[in-house]
């Protein structure tokens, strides 16, 4: 039987004042005990520990308490969705430059690119009517001086 | 037989009654890992039954913590929280009770690490001076009984708040959750042996700050 005063009964005289020795156990504990002032002493006093702490009540969780869950996870729900779209890892400080760099490129593309093809397709194709009715003025001028 | 002709029988419960305690009775029977299984398969009414099973203990454990019922509450939140945002990773490879403590533990040991215990300590005053006379009439103590039982309750509030936050919860966890050192040691991560010796400097100190009580 481990003893208080060898250093090996601290289990023991825990468990003992939590009432949580096995029958055999208890016995022998209690019989060494009678001999063991010192671990009578730890004994008597872990169960007046044990018996003191019994005196604190454990609280009834507020009415609202699932409710309020509940509420949380749904609104944790809604973030997931749009944290497919910008994950946590991203940054506003670090999407800037990126804003930024973007634009340049953009404007600078605008500004010194190749001219528009649908901006050019009218011009060809007032420039074909003008030779077209120019040809046909032409045409004219020859069939009357034929006739 | 009564004059009516009617046996004088306790009224038999409804249908539907006798439906959700069977329901409950199966419920209880089912394991926490197997419920947590449904979870992660989108049962929510599993989830629910999880909840109503272990809602107070996280929230005692937790208000004994931190000593705030307002704190405990949210952090109990949060412990739920985070277990429904796992529920699609979870794996049964440790008791279900094991890691919701883990949870809550690391959530009230870093709550005590920040130093937020100064307000909780605030509120827990002001619960205490509020409650007392409800409590008076609730208990049927008269005012002197209630007095001392207060201020008994305080010197243990007191004597678990000085132990070193490591301590308090095993402490707490085997005290008022019964746990077993084994499952102490698995959600402190550490020995057996090193829960035992937690445990016994704990209750040495509990000892000599609750020893006039006795």
């Amino acid at each position: 039987m481990g003893c208080v005063a060898d250093g090996d009964g601290a289990e023991l005289i825990v468990s003992y004042g939590a009432r949580r020795l096995a029958p055999h156990e208890q016995a022998e504990f209690e019989l060494h005990v009678r001999s063991c002032a010192r671990c009578r002493e730890h004994a008597a006093a872990q169960r007046a520990v044990w018996s003191a702490l019994d005196e604190w009540p454990g609280i009834t969780p507020s009415e609202d308490f699932d409710q309020n869950l509940y509420r949380r996870i749904a609104m944790e729900e809604q973030q997931a969705w749009w944290r497919c779209l910008w994950p946590d890892t991203w940054s506003p400080r670090a999407a800037v430059p990126v804003v930024l760099a973007c634009s340049a490129l953009i404007a600078a593309f605008l500004l010194n690119g190749p001219p528009l093809r649908s901006r050019a397709e009218p011009q060809f194709q007032m420039e074909q009517v003008e030779h077209a009715l120019d040809d046909m003025d032409l045409l004219k001028q020859l069939s009357v001086e034929s006739h | 037989m009564n004059p009516d002709g009617i046996g004088t029988q306790a009224p038999q419960p409804s249908w539907n009654t006798r439906v959700n305690n069977c329901v409950a009775g199966l419920a209880a029977r089912q394991g926490d890992a197997e419920l947590m299984l449904r979870v992660r398969g989108g049962d929510q009414a599993s989830f629910g039954l999880l909840l109503e099973r272990h809602r107070a203990p996280v929230i005692r454990f937790l208000d004994r913590m931190v000593q705030s019922q307002a704190v405990a509450e949210e952090l109990a939140q949060e412990v739920f929280l985070r277990v429904y945002k796992s529920r699609g990773t979870y794996e049964p490879a440790a008791k279900f009770t094991t890691w919701l403590f883990r949870i809550a533990t690391h959530l009230g040991l870093n709550w005590i690490r920040d130093g937020k215990n100064e307000k909780g300590q605030e509120s827990l005053d002001e619960k205490t001076a509020e409650g007392t006379i409800k409590q008076v009439l609730d208990r049927g103590r008269t005012v002197e009984q209630e007095l001392v039982y207060q201020a008994k309750l305080r010197e243990v509030r007191g004597a678990i708040e000085s132990l070193p936050a490591k301590q308090r919860a095993a402490v707490l966890m085997h005290k008022y959750e019964e746990m077993e050192y084994s499952e102490i040691a698995n959600v402190l991560r550490c020995s057996e042996s090193a829960v035992k010796s937690l445990l016994f400097r704990a209750y040495e100190h509990l000892r000599s700050r609750l020893a006039h009580l006795a």
